[in-house]
C-alpha cells in the first residue's frame, strides 16, 4: 500500500530559488538597480547550490524536495504553523506600537486584516473538504 | 499520541536495515528511527502498510496499553 507521495525532484527547489532570482533580477532591473538585482542572484544561485548539493542534511533535503514524507509534511506545517504566529504577533505588535505612537497603524492594518481573513477562509474551506 | 510499537523488534527480527524497510515503506530512513524511538506516530496508511509487510495487524505493532 503505497503511502502518499510527497517527494519532490531534488531540482525542484534549486530551479525555484534561481527562479526567485531572476525574478528579483527583473524587479531591480525595472526599478533602475541592476547592481543590487545581480547581488540578490547571486544569494539565491548560492542558496540554490546548497539545496542541489546538501544531500546530506535532512533538514535541507526536507525542504528541497527528496527527503519529504508524511512526517515531513507534519513537520511543515508545524513549522509553517509557528511562522505565521511568530508573524502575526509581530504584526500585531508593531500594530499596537504605531497607533500608540499616534500613526494610523498603517501597513500593519491591512497585514493584520489580510492574515485574519485568510485564516478564517482556510478554516471554513479546510472544514467543508473535510 | 504517541503509541508504542514493535517495528525495531519487527525489523531486526526481518534482518532489515531500517534504510532498506524506509525503502519498502517509501519514507525516509529518518521516518523510520523517528517510528521505533517512538517520536512519530505514522498515518494510518503507513501503520497498515507496516503491519501488512511483516504480515501482522496493526493492534500488533501499534499499541497504547503496555
Amino acid at each position: 500500500m503505497p503511502t502518499r507521495d510527497l517527494t519532490r525532484s531534488r531540482w525542484w527547489m534549486p530551479g525555484f530559488s534561481l527562479f526567485l532570482g531572476a525574478i528579483m533580477l527583473v524587479a531591480f532591473t525595472i526599478g533602475d538597480n541592476v547592481g543590487q538585482g545581480l547581488i540578490s542572484l547571486g544569494i539565491m544561485a548560492v542558496l540554490a547550490a546548497i539545496f542541489a548539493f546538501g544531500r546530506r542534511s535532512e533538514t535541507l533535503q526536507g525542504i528541497g524536495g527528496p527527503g519529504r514524507d508524511e512526517r515531513w509534511a507534519m513537520i511543515d506545517l508545524r513549522a509553517s504553523a509557528l511562522a505565521g504566529f511568530v508573524l502575526i504577533t509581530v504584526v500585531i505588535g508593531a500594530w499596537l506600537y504605531e497607533i500608540a505612537n499616534g500613526e494610523d497603524g498603517e501597513p500593519y492594518t491591512q497585514l493584520g486584516a489580510v492574515a485574519g481573513v485568510a485564516y478564517v477562509i482556510a478554516l471554513a474551506v479546510g472544514r467543508a473538504r473535510g | 499520541m504517541l503509541l508504542k510499537n514493535e517495528v525495531r523488534n519487527l525489523r531486526t527480527a526481518g534482518g532489515l536495515s531500517q534504510q532498506q524497510l524506509a525503502e519498502a515503506m517509501d519514507v525516509s530512513r529518518q521516518t523510520i528511527n523517528s517510528i521505533e524511538k517512538e517520536r512519530y506516530t505514522p498515518s494510518l496508511p503507513l501503520a497498515i502498510a507496516l503491519a501488512r509487510y511483516f504480515n501482522t495487524t496493526v493492534e500488533e505493532v501499534f499499541h497504547a496499553d503496555t
